[in-house]
């Protein structure tokens, strides 16, 4: 039942078209139907995605091409698109966000996603790309009110068009050279004796620099803080996760073919350096920061680094564990910061959590456990997916790639720590922040937390699953 | 084994109930103050009770760990497997020992989110436990680093002015060491698998598959580097001031008495025994840091002005004499570590209990603002002064047996280190005495009419088991050094490897010993 893999894109496309539609021609201020056709579809997105389980690598017509990575990929899309809408149940309404655009635009941004991490094609990849960004740029302009949100956009449409750019240049100079479009075009050891073209390599390079830039890596990462700091608190959730996991995604698909036919050592070491820096960078910026929004948006960038280690030591697995282990750490906290910043200002600064513990035990702990996670203290999911992916560059020889990850790790606790600090340690002077009580991101907080816990300490079934999943992968 | 622990997995037992109390008392209500604390109070109550079965329990003929739970948990030798021996059984007593003293010390002191203080007095409890008995490497990292966060809090919340200075300083202190041992971890992982072709994180397993010389260095030094911290081992030792003078005299209590023997423990449990030839090495080196320690701590103390960062000092002295025993590598001085890390945990304990106790009364630590207490409080300085004595190795007392049995062995392996160690005792008299002769005689200074009430009920409740602990220890010594016998033997000969032809790990051509994998681990 290949075919059946591709039902969970048709089923996010269906909902992201219905989702628009009924946004336009229905009369104004009835955006919950919108959004529940938008969870209708991702409830049959996550079905199929269930069903088609395990999955025999299957291709549709010569491009779309379809393995247990791209259905992992797409269950942790479906996932994070999940908590996403959740948070903007109880988000929009008070942002003056229409919560049926929001909607829609988010399934076309996932559908954009599947497309990219379901091909072997870089005509493929480009198309999802530029879905996914499209929806991205409309996402994170989403509050038209508020100038730091519309900078946003404007900031990632502009430099994001560089990167399609790139993508494209790169792509014609890949097919002029070799006349194939398919991952293994102008790379070594796939054709032309003596190596492929030096064209060929140089289009590579474009390609992949594209892809670090959605992926938020030093030294494409210029635009994340401001569009991470400025866009809807939800939709940075979204931003710091997904196309993250796609990319790299596609990176991944890419390079350990390559690396297992012996060649690739530049670009592998281009990546670690990369790693290396956005590690260092993320980490050593976040430590500046006293609004806790760009904090997080700063350790989403280091975030990037640490995944992208998985990356380069080829282990397929340990980047899906990681994916979805962030995806339930960053989504918490953002939730959390979501209840705190209430109706009015976006920025919570370190001081106005003073006294959270107090006020509100609860929720000063979720936020502290994924502080915890975060920075990658046992027993979290944090520890065990930094763990893995740390472990696996060892077990490939990169044990300096190691120690640089484990000594940024210690940078990311002084800041983790400080918001912890601020919640625990210090006392309230002002009045405190407002705070959103509401079910909807009570559940997202609740369901992250969950899983920061259960992945932290009995990851057994998940494990289990990826590990035979990619088995034949990696 | 007794019939009563026999079927019950009584190490887990022993480990999570702390864990089980927490988890219990997170659903209590905020303001029933005086329930919090009896609940807390009597988990931790039980968990000594169930370590009492453990010791009662286990033989230690063989030396081997007793009552091992092994289960698989998340694949590729990443095991739960706990047990205990004689080298870790009695750190598991002290734990369970000190908690609910602590908790009961701090009855009145903490009245301010009290249920949050239990919680996290339970779980570091859990934390400190767990990082004893773990038999797989792996899961002694989880316990290891897991046990920061109780701490972070305890001194974060609870402490004094400089509190979140000192606990940030604490917590990436010991960090910057456990990460780098994490590496290492992951090397020594991946070595296992590539001489035998199977995952295994067991601790005997590492240690019966014996790694080149080469690596053995890089990943003694991470290691090392995560221990040396944690002792702390002069030069490292700046953190430990900070953490004291500012945590809670709980927090302090368990710091100084249990967290401190981690760093010990894990250079006996895994530093030596995993990388042989780079401890033998590396052990006149760190002889030599540890002499410095003795001999800088002894003098720090001197000068100190505040009671705590005097008993700070003095821990660093002690733990440096501690560690010259446990690098001298023979029998006597492994067993008088051991017997000295469980005296140090009890006097320096009951020493920060009993400044606790002043402070409570007078608000200041400062030696300059005491004097002539004995008079008011005659049975407080009685006690007082034996926790001392029993600091400065009296005969009779505890410290005395456990000194006495380091010197032999330090002196069998260097009799220079061993006399510049020897200082220690004249020094740890110098500047505990002076401190009682201050504080407790000379004129009267009380802050005011009444002040310094004699100790209570409660306070008794707490500094008697300590007193009479460390008298049973001085004089019946044999009924702890009996236990750990078989253990330490084995670990003394586990450090001399033996020479016919061991291939080794990470020097080519690739190994094919298959190490005995789960013969010693199970019995």
């Amino acid at each position: 039942m290949a075919a059946l893999a591709l039902a969970p894109l048709l089923a996010v496309v269906a909902g992201a078209i219905a989702a628009l539609l009924l946004e336009a021609f229905l009369k104004r201020g009835d955006h919950e139907l919108s959004a529940t056709a938008a969870v209708v579809s991702l409830a049959a997105a996550a079905f199929f995605v269930v069903r088609a389980w395990p999955l025999e690598p299957a291709s549709f017509g010569g491009r779309l091409f379809l393995d247990p990575l791209a259905l992992l990929l797409m269950g942790v899309f479906v996932v994070v698109a999940a908590l996403v809408l959740l948070m903007s149940l109880a988000y929009a309404p008070r942002r003056s966000i229409n919560l049926g655009q929001l909607a829609g635009l988010l399934l076309l941004a996932v559908s954009g996603l599947m497309i990219m991490v379901s091909s072997k094609d870089w005509l493929v990849v480009f198309l999802g790309l530029e879905v996914l960004s499209v929806a991205s740029y409309a996402m994170a302009g989403l509050r038209r009110d508020d100038p730091a949100s519309s900078e946003a956009a404007a900031k990632y449409f502009l430099m994001g068009s560089f990167a399609g750019a790139f993508f494209v240049f790169g792509l014609a100079l890949v097919f002029g050279t070799t006349g194939d479009l398919g991952f293994a075009a102008g790379l070594p050891g796939s054709g032309a004796p003596g190596g492929p073209p030096l064209a060929a390599l140089v289009g590579l390079g474009l390609i992949l620099a594209a892809l670090l830039f959605k992926i938020a890596v030093v030294p494409f990462h210029m635009w994340a803080p401001d569009v991470y700091d400025g866009a809807p608190t939800p939709v940075t959730t979204f931003l710091t996760i997904a196309p993250k996991a796609a990319g790299l995604g596609v990176l991944i698909r890419v390079l350990t073919p390559l690396a297992a036919r012996g060649g690739g050592a530049l670009y592998v070491q281009a990546l670690s350096l990369a790693a290396v820096l956005t590690m260092f960078f993320g980490n050593l910026a976040a430590l500046r920061q006293t609004s806790v929004k760009r904090l997080l948006a700063y350790s989403a960038i280091a975030h990037s680094g640490y995944a992208l280690i998985a990356v380069v030591a080829g282990d397929g697995p340990g980047l899906v564990f990681y994916l979805i282990a962030y995806a339930f750490m960053n989504a918490g906290a953002f939730g959390v910061l979501a209840a705190l910043s209430g109706q009015g200002e976006e920025h919570v600064r370190l001081s106005d959590l003073a006294g959270l513990g107090r006020r509100h035990p609860w929720l000063a702990a979720s936020l502290a456990a994924f502080m915890f996670s975060l920075a990658g203290f046992p027993p979290t999911a944090g520890f065990l997916a930094k763990f893995y992916v740390f472990s696996a560059a060892v077990a490939k020889g990169y044990v300096l790639l190691a120690v640089a990850a484990v000594l940024a790790s210690l940078i990311s606790v002084a800041y983790y720590l400080k918001v912890v600090v601020a919640m625990y340690m210090r006392d309230a002077e002002a009045e405190p922040v407002l705070e959103m009580e509401n079910p909807a991101l009570f559940l997202v907080i609740f369901l992250c937390l969950l899983g920061v816990v259960q992945l932290g300490l009995w990851p057994g079934n998940l494990l289990v699953l990826i590990r035979q999943g990619l088995a034949g992968l990696f | 084994m007794s019939d009563f622990a026999a079927g019950l997995p009584i190490v887990s037992i022993v480990t999570f109930l702390p864990l089980a109390g927490a988890v219990l008392l997170v659903f209590l209500r905020e303001g029933e103050g005086k329930a919090v604390r009896a609940v807390a109070l009597g988990v931790s109550l039980l968990t000594f009770a169930a370590a009492i079965v453990l010791f009662s329990g286990f033989s230690g003929a063989s030396g081997l760990p007793e009552f091992v739970e092994r289960a698989s948990w998340l694949g590729r030798g990443l095991d739960y497997h706990v047990g205990v021996d004689g080298i870790s059984l009695f750190l598991v007593l002290l734990a369970a020992f000190l908690t609910p003293l602590a908790l009961l010390a701090a009855w009145r002191a903490i009245d301010d989110r009290v249920k949050e203080f239990s919680v996290f007095m339970l779980l570091l409890e859990t934390g400190m436990i767990g990082v004893f008995v773990s038999l797989n490497l792996f899961l002694f990292y989880v316990f290891w680093e897991a046990m920061l966060i109780p701490m972070y809090f305890l001194i974060g919340i609870w402490g004094g002015r400089r509190r979140v200075y000192a606990t940030m300083k604490f917590v990436l202190f010991t960090m910057f060491g456990s990460l780098l041992m994490l590496v290492a971890i992951f090397v020594l992982h991946h070595a296992y698998y590539q001489a035998t072709g199977s995952y295994s994180l067991a601790i005997t397993d590492l240690a019966a598959a014996p790694l080149a010389p080469g690596l053995q260095t890089w990943l003694f030094l991470a290691f090392a580097l995560a221990f040396a911290i944690k002792i702390p081992l002069f030069p490292l030792h700046t953190w430990l001031p900070d953490a004291h003078v500012e945590a809670p005299t709980a927090g302090s209590v368990l710091l100084a008495a249990v967290l401190l023997k981690m760093g010990a423990y894990g250079f006996i449990r895994l530093g030596l025994p995993l990388f042989p030839t780079a401890a033998a090495a590396f052990a006149p080196a760190l002889s030599i840091l540890a002499v410095v320690g003795v001999v800088y701590g002894g003098l720090m103390a001197l000068v100190q002005k505040d009671m705590k960062s005097l008993v700070a000092y003095s821990s660093v002295s002690h733990m440096g004499l501690i560690m010259l025993a446990v690098f001298s590598l023979n029998f006597e001085a492994t067993e008088g570590a051991l017997y000295q890390m469980l005296n140090h945990g009890l006097s320096t304990g009951a020493l920060f209990l009993c400044v606790g106790i002043l402070y409570e009364r007078t608000h200041t630590r400062l030696v300059a603002d005491h004097g002539g207490a004995a008079a008011r409080m005659p049975v407080f300085g009685g006690l007082f002064l034996v926790s001392m004595l029993s600091s400065a190795g009296l005969p009779g007392l505890n410290g005395f047996v456990g000194e006495i049995l380091c010197f032999f062995g330090i002196f069998k392996a260097n009799r220079v280190l061993a006399a510049l160690a020897v200082s220690t005792v004249i020094l740890s008299a110098a500047y505990l005495l002076w401190l009682y002769r201050r504080v407790m005689h000379g004129p009267l200074k009380e802050p005011g009419e009444g002040a310094l009430r004699d100790v209570d009920r409660r306070e008794l409740a707490y500094l008697v088991p300590l007193i009479v602990l460390m008298v049973f220890m001085g004089l019946f010594p044999g009924t702890f050094l009996r236990k750990m016998d078989a253990s330490v033997s084995r670990h003394i000969r586990s450090l001399r490897p033996e020479p016919a032809a061991v291939s080794m790990i990470g020097k080519p051509p690739a190994a094919s010993v298959k190490p005995g994998r789960t013969a010693e681990s199970e019995r």
